[in-house]
């Protein structure tokens, strides 16, 4: 299930991963993207997590929970995650279907994004010094 | 290269003199064949044969090509030799070689350019074509046998001995219309029994024929009655029968059939239902709403239904709209009222499948069967606009 070529890309931006989704994914592709994600974090020491979500056609309840459990695992793992890109069809559809989101934090656009891991993240190694 | 480029003004005027045609025929005829110059002529032009093969070969690459032109070049020159001046026989014979040449050429360029007439663009004959051809007769003389005597009588006398129904009709007292009815009826039974002869195999159940049946003749009413759409997720000889039946009984394209077995599936039903939605002219964020339903019920056959399909058709009355049928022969659900709840969930999911569907949709009905399978039809019907 898990061959063929990816679908998604994670690139490395200083401290923060970048993880674009490029087309439709399927079930079996939204968890390979969900376990390399989490792997990456570990291996790139990665702080912070921005998932490009806007190439997803649709966010049923599977993607929606693939996403808020990346978010928890990411947590866990010591990095904040940041979903952006979600176009206005896709939030009134994930509203609609009554999804709950639960505590990921969402931007805009990529910007935002990393904006937001910038507020987030900046802040905790400074008490170490 | 041998300095006889100067020469051809003077081999023109020769021909303007001598020779006026190139072809071999018409010079022949004008010069006798035993005429006087004719030997002294043969041993000029054999001198001659090296000084042409070279021209030849200097223009034309393939050696067997190159010889055949040589032949044909020394042939006309032999044939002109009595006619062309002593001494000029030798850029006689380098002219005649490059006109040669140069036919060919064109014969060549003139046949890639007709080529395209004198394909042949049916299939070669394949060697098991006969014998295909006699067990394709023997299966259709076969499938005539188990009609009824009265529907061979009339489908021969129509097909085969060419009575129009009207004639039919005052035989047999009955209408024209009803006639062809009938004959339409026994052409559909003719292709399932065809099939099932030509498949040498015998219907495992009682309810295999009258669904083959019914695809065969393209009624859509007699194949609800007899739910041929679930027959055909159970059994797989008539789910492979039907297959050349559904594609002749389609006659309009306005419905779309995924075969659903794997997470894939999910999305290209998804996409099957974005695509007819936005054909019918819904808004972007209606047709996200679509695909996402489409998504989480298509997405309910994957986890709990080996296998099943999602139908998604356009529907002109009352008004426009997008249906939505997904089936799948899997366990069934056992209390429909409780997998329509909110939260209620067998595997990890929201528990948002069914009832989160039931919200996206204008209709919405589920109907299971436990061991038989499900049934989930959707509707949404396009705004007033």
């Amino acid at each position: 299930m898990n061959g063929g070529p990816r679908l998604f890309s994670i690139l490395r931006q200083g401290p923060y991963l970048i993880a674009s989704i490029h087309t439709a994914l399927d079930d079996s592709q939204l968890v390979r993207f969900q376990q390399d994600l989490v792997e990456r974090i570990g291996s790139d020491r990665a702080r912070g997590v921005v998932i490009d979500v806007a190439a997803l056609d649709v966010l049923d309840s599977f993607a929606s929970r693939t996403l808020r459990d990346i978010g928890e695992m990411a947590r866990l793992r010591g990095a904040v995650t940041v979903i952006v890109g979600i176009q206005p069809d896709v939030a009134f559809a994930m509203v609609e279907l009554g999804m709950d989101t639960g505590r990921v934090v969402t931007a805009l656009d990529l910007e935002e994004g990393l904006a937001e891991l910038d507020s987030h993240v900046t802040a905790p190694p400074a008490p170490r010094t | 290269m041998h300095g006889w480029g100067r020469r051809p003004p003077a081999v023109r005027s020769a021909h303007r003199r001598g020779t006026p045609g190139r072809t071999v025929s018409r010079v022949v005829a004008v010069e006798p064949v035993g005429s006087p110059g004719g030997d002294c002529g043969s041993a000029d032009v054999a001198a001659l044969i090296p000084l042409v093969r070279r021209i030849v070969a200097s223009r034309v690459p393939d050696p067997a090509t190159a010889d055949d032109l040589v032949q044909e070049t020394l042939t006309r020159v032999l044939a002109a030799a009595g006619r062309v001046e002593p001494g000029m026989l030798e850029p006689y014979a380098i002219v005649t070689a490059r006109n040669v040449v140069t036919s060919m050429w064109r014969d060549q360029d003139r046949q890639r350019r007709h080529q395209h007439r004198v394909v042949d663009l049916r299939p070669p004959e394949a060697p098991d074509e006969d014998v295909l051809a006699r067990e394709d007769r023997a299966a259709v003389a076969e499938a005539l046998t188990r009609l009824s005597d009265r529907e061979r009588s009339t489908l021969l006398a129509h097909e085969v001995s060419g009575q129009d129904t009207r004639a039919l009709a005052a035989e047999l007292g009955s209408t024209a219309g009803a006639v062809a009815a009938q004959l339409n009826r026994t052409r559909a039974r003719l292709r399932v029994e065809y099939l099932l002869v030509s498949e040498r195999v015998e219907p495992p159940t009682e309810r295999c024929r009258p669904v083959l049946l019914a695809i065969s003749g393209g009624d859509r009413r007699r194949q609800r009655e007899v739910d041929a759409a679930r027959h055909l997720l159970e059994c797989d000889l008539c789910a492979r029968l039907s297959e050349p039946l559904v594609g002749r009984g389609r006659s309009r394209d306005d419905a779309v059939r995924v075969a659903v077995r794997t997470d894939a599936d999910v999305v290209a039903a998804r996409q099957a239902a974005r695509e007819v939605a936005t054909r019918l002219g819904f808004s972007t964020t209606e047709v996200t709403l679509i695909a996402t339903a489409v998504s989480e019920i298509t997405r309910n056959i994957v986890r709990f239904a080996e296998s099943g399909e999602v139908v998604v058709a356009e529907l002109q009355e009352p008004r426009k709209g997008i249906s939505i049928v997904a089936r799948d022969a899997g366990p069934g659900i056992a209390d429909v009222e409780q997998a329509l709840q909110d939260g209620y969930s067998t595997y990890q999911g929201l528990g948002l499948g069914l009832p989160g569907a039931r919200r996206l949709m204008d209709e919405f009905a589920v109907v299971s069967e436990i061991d038989r399978g499900t049934t989930v039809t959707m509707t949404k019907w396009r705004g007033e606009t």
